[in-house]
């Protein structure tokens, strides 16, 4: 029971197709599992499912023991699920660093009348936040972006301050929607210490991945999807080897 | 002299409501037509505790603020817990119904209006008093709008508007920012209803028709939607064309069209040429080195 992500039993369809079926698996603190299948598979929307971006049909998720059933998505996310986007969906007319302060699981000024009757407590907190959401940019080496417009860089940039956002929730549970696709280089270093970093510290972390050798280098889990389905989970060396996956990714 | 006092309350009631349309559709992105409703729920509380309880006139301008801010309620947590879209809906829903019901009770004064409203203030300093009251709030409006929108609730405010999922996906309550944004806006039109009841004494159902918040929306257009100081320069410019106008000497039967085709045009105009209005939007609440 020491899980910290417990799916079980997970349905849900959009009329007759079924997107999740049956969805049953575990993620425990500090470890990486590899989501991976073909597009279309239903890994994207697990994770929305997961969220409560789209409401299951049917079955329990729990995050550290607590269900999250019947949650809005901002209830969810500050329960400690913290995800990322396959497009980012960044907050384009904002700076890096005003990305990153809206974004810790409680944000001070969000409540209109702490705002007025405790401005100073709430401008405590925001330099809390800016601290460390610098200190996050300092681990990635891009704390000197800090005031720049997330629409001025390049797209491997982009992607690490998806992820570096996503860090100011601090929660356990880290969801990582192809957290690879399109970035390379110095980006892709940086973002594969900085996963296996946040996994060490305890986060169960999950991740829809193409990208194989990424997959290979950093789980040491995996789970294959297909129509909505586990077929087959265990061992990422293992995963790869199967003949009925490949088949199914590749195609014959 | 009276003439110049009544046309800088006007400005100044005008300011208010822009200002308060513009947080609301502008700001926050929700759109509603129900301005006028507000602006008449805020004339009609504090005109009718005046006439009845003779309460204070600040008394009453705080009480019509907080109806109307209630009120506001009424149909921003039904459709704004579903989606946005409903808000127009149902705001044009609660536009036509409510007035209807000022229309048809007696308390409101029915068709005939509500008149006999108590002035709080008599004599020659009527006029300066009054005008410094509705150009005292329209300030008051403006820098407080202007607060919460460079602040650090305005900074959430961007993040919503430009990616409400992600917002959410972070742990932000959107529909909460919205209720407030909405009933705070709804509030600041409910002031300016109590000053326009108490200064004019008397209240006609018509002036508060879905119509007038065409009036509303040319000036934010026209000004600039979304910036702090476009509402400002709308509502001053377009209360002064009328005035203008005047000066035409024109018979009464054509003024009224021509205004009306005037301010049409403008919004055409304008959404075609200059969609961002005369004043351009300020880009989002910046993280200022103070607040690090």
């Amino acid at each position: 029971m020491s899980a910290i992500l417990h799916l079980e039993g997970v349905r849900k369809s959009f009329g007759g197709i079924v997107v999740a079926d049956e969805i049953t698996l575990e993620i425990e603190g500090g470890q990486i599992l590899g989501l991976i299948g073909p597009n279309g598979a239903g890994k994207t929307s697990l994770f929305n499912i997961i969220t409560g971006v789209v409401p299951a049909d049917a079955g329990d998720i729990r995050v550290n023991g607590v269900s999250v059933a019947g949650k809005a998505v901002h209830e969810r996310a500050r329960m400690g699920i913290a995800r990322t986007w396959q497009n980012m969906r960044l907050f384009r007319t904002m700076t890096v660093l005003e990305n990153m302060v809206v974004a810790p699981r409680e944000y001070a000024a969000e409540s209109m009348l702490r705002l007025c009757l405790r401005p100073g407590a709430v401008r405590r907190a925001i330099k809390e936040s800016c601290e460390q959401a610098l200190s996050i940019l300092e681990r990635m080496q891009l704390a000197h972006l800090a005031d720049s417009a997330v629409t001025d860089l390049p797209y491997g940039q982009q992607k690490l301050i998806g992820l570096a956002r996503a860090l100011m929730n601090d929660g356990r549970c880290l969801l990582l929607d192809e957290p690879m696709a399109g970035v390379e280089g110095h980006a892709y270093e940086t973002m594969r210490a900085v996963v296996r970093e946040e996994a060490q510290a305890g986060r169960a972390v999950c991740v829809v991945e193409h990208n194989i050798s990424f997959i290979k280098d950093l789980c040491t889990s995996a789970v294959f999807m297909s129509a909505g389905r586990i077929l087959e989970r265990g061992d990422i060396a293992d995963l790869l080897a199967s003949k009925t996956l490949a088949e199914l990714y590749f195609g014959t | 002299m009276e003439y110049v006092y009544s046309i800088l309350i006007l400005v100044g009631i005008y300011v208010v409501l822009a200002s308060s349309f513009n947080l609301i559709i502008g700001v926050a992105g929700l759109i509603s037509i129900a301005h006028p409703i507000f602006f008449a729920l805020g004339a009609y509380t504090s005109g009718l505790l005046a006439i009845h309880f003779g309460v204070n006139p600040i008394a009453g301008a705080v009480v019509g603020a907080a109806v109307a801010g209630a009120f506001s309620l009424m149909i921003s947590l039904p459709s704004l817990r579903v989606s946005g879209d409903y808000l127009l809906i149902t705001s044009i829903g609660f536009q036509l119904g409510l007035l209807q019901v000022i229309k048809n009770l007696e308390l409101t004064g029915s068709q005939g209006g509500l008149s006999n409203i108590p002035t709080p203030i008599a004599g020659p300093e009527r006029g300066w008093v009054f005008s410094a009251v509705a150009l005292g709030a329209a300030t008051v409006s403006v820098f407080l709008i202007r607060w919460i929108v460079r602040g650090p609730y305005g900074r959430a405010i961007s993040a919503m508007r430009d990616d409400e999922l992600a917002f959410v996906a972070l742990g932000r309550d959107a529909t909460r920012i919205k209720i407030v944004i909405f009933a705070v806006g709804c509030g600041l039109a409910g002031i300016a209803g109590a000053i326009y009841a108490l200064y004019f004494q008397y209240l006609s159902p018509e002036q508060f028709e879905i119509l007038a918040s065409g009036t509303m929306l040319t000036m934010v257009v026209v000004g600039g939607m979304g910036s702090t100081w476009g509402p400002v320069v709308g509502a001053v410019l377009l209360l002064a064309l009328p005035q203008a106008i005047t000066f035409l000497r024109l018979p009464l039967a054509y003024m009224a069209p021509l205004q009306g085709m005037i301010f049409t045009l403008l919004v055409i105009l304008f959404l075609f040429l200059r969609p961002q209005g005369l004043v351009s939007p300020e880009p989002p609440a910046p993280l200022r080195e103070k607040e690090r």
